[in-house]
């Protein structure tokens, strides 16, 4: 194990004040211990954002993989934990429905449909919470038709999909969390049963589907196994992109007119809404061999924690970072994450956010305001509002 | 060695001498080159490794023809597609590679 020789001892940052706002903390750790020894998190927790691209840019040394892992013991080994050719195998097989021409041509009416259906019925309502009305429904929705599941509710994704995280996160061993994971994996796989023979005859532009007829096509086990991944990755961050998104607006009027008079600029909106408040906040890494990262020293099976939401915080790239600011000049927020673990569902999460749930949902509630005196925001590893009062004119 | 010119868009150059069996984009990232970002370190998936390579007509092509999965991402650039547009991690080098100059665009995402 490195050694924390040379570095300050003062901090003691805990999951329990992560949870609650990490900035300060993050702020703290870029200036003062850069690649932090954080107890309570059982990892090094990277900050800056010139490290987390040096790890990005060095995936042989900086590992996926991770045995045993919380994940790969509730859901099975996914392509999320693996590296190399394996990683890249199952990759290449998910990708093709999420490339950018299948987005814009096949996605594109589909995530328009399903967002026009939901904001019809929220816009006679007058008022609601535009998290769990709005926010997480789409995001559901428009995830059940990416993966090619027929038939399945908002609200069973929703579980489903939050059963698999807590079980991903559950450092304490709650029976419970294992219990209700091990629920929704068998509730998930039974409408599996029912997609898989149908997409093996009929094939069409879901990612089961591209699975299944990829030029070195998955097993149905692999495919179940990644589909949970997808499920429990896939619903959050278009979510939580959505909501921070719609927090900011709406607390930052200038800003607000000036994406209603340009609609160009909802694209900037998304990517500085993913930037400021991460959805994904940290994700693991696993160190090969002995390395060096940022002065402190690393020896194979030293455990990283990639704070993304930090690296997006970064006074060394960013101006004000704390600030919300579509016009900032600066880019490069590494909200995606980086390298051949680049985040699979970045072009669909522009189409289906900026381009289509962010004005949709300004454009059928005019008037839309808030009212929760306080948005409260919670989470580290995921972070976003928890919920989103608000009405309008009916 | 294959020597390769980034140009910037304020004027400034580098020239590195690079390997063959490199690309452009490693290059430019080992290199510290601004303004190559890549993202998904050569995944063919991010479409932040963009470059513009200038040829006239009578240059033969140094570099294999873009193939359908560089296209649709060339059409998701931050700057604007031009003719000579590229993924700088599908240039591949050899020794055969003649000099070349590749223009860095004014963004990246
Ligand atoms: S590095 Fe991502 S497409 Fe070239």
């Amino acid at each position: 194990m490195a050694t924390t020789v040379g570095q300050p001892a003062e901090h003691d940052i805990g999951l329990s004040r992560l949870r609650h706002d990490p900035y300060p903390a993050y702020r703290y750790l870029r200036e003062h211990d850069p690649v932090a020894r954080v107890p309570e998190a059982g990892r090094y927790l990277v900050t800056r954002h010139a490290d987390i691209m040096h790890v990005e840019r060095h995936p042989e040394i900086f590992l996926s993989s991770e045995n045993p892992s919380l994940m790969t013991r509730s859901i099975g080994e996914t392509l999320l934990r693996q590296d190399g050719a394996a990683h890249q195998r199952l990759r290449r097989a998910a990708e093709p429905p999420l490339r950018p021409r299948v987005v814009k041509e096949h996605w594109l009416p589909v995530f328009r449909r399903n967002t026009a259906d939901l904001l019809s019925v929220l816009a006679e309502r007058g008022e609601g919470d535009l998290f769990a009305d709005f926010a997480g429904p789409i995001a559901a929705r428009n995830l059940a038709a990416l993966l090619g599941l027929r038939g399945v509710g908002d609200e069973d994704m929703r579980q489903w999909s939050q059963a698999i995280i807590d079980a991903a996160g559950n450092y304490g061993e709650d029976p419970e969390i294992w219990a209700r994971c091990a629920r929704a994996v068998a509730d998930l796989d039974a409408a599996m049963d029912e997609i898989l023979p149908v997409l093996r005859r009929d094939p069409d532009p879901s990612v089961v589907s591209a699975m299944l007829h990829a030029d070195d096509p998955l097993t149905e086990d692999e495919i179940r196994t990644n589909i949970r991944v997808f499920l429990g990755g896939g619903l959050n961050e278009p979510r939580d992109s959505i909501a921070t998104a719609t927090y900011a607006l709406l607390t930052h009027d200038e800003q607000r007119r000036d994406v209603e008079a340009e609609p160009a600029l909802w694209k900037r909106v998304f990517e500085e809404a993913v930037r400021w408040v991460s959805p994904i906040g940290m994700y693991p890494r696993r160190v090969a061999t002995h390395t060096d990262l940022a002065g402190r020293v690393l020896e194979p099976g030293d455990k990283l924690g990639i704070v993304i939401a930090s690296g997006n915080h970064d006074e060394r790239v960013f101006d004000r970072p704390e600030r919300f600011d579509i016009h900032r000049a600066e880019t490069g927020h590494i909200a995606f994450g980086g390298g051949p673990h680049f985040c699979l569902g970045t072009w669909v999460s522009r189409a289906a956010v900026a381009q289509i749930a962010l004005p949709g949902l300004f454009g059928a509630l005019p008037g839309l305001r808030l009212t929760d005196e306080a948005v409260p925001f919670e989470g580290w590893v995921f972070r976003g509002p928890l919920r989103l009062g608000a009405t309008w004119n009916s | 060695m294959p020597k390769v010119t980034y140009a910037q868009p304020d004027g400034t150059e580098t020239v590195l001498d690079l390997v063959p069996g490199t690309t452009v984009m490693r290059g430019a990232v080992t290199g510290g080159v601004r303004g190559i970002v890549a993202e998904c370190g050569g995944n063919l998936m991010c479409a932040t490794c963009h470059v513009y390579v200038d040829l006239d007509e009578a240059t033969p092509a140094p570099f294999s023809p873009v193939t359908p999965d560089e296209d649709e991402l060339l059409d998701c650039t931050a700057t604007p597609r031009e003719a000579g547009s590229r993924l700088s991690c599908q240039l591949g080098l050899t020794d055969r590679t003649a000099d070349i100059v590749v223009r860095v665009p004014e963004s990246q995402t």
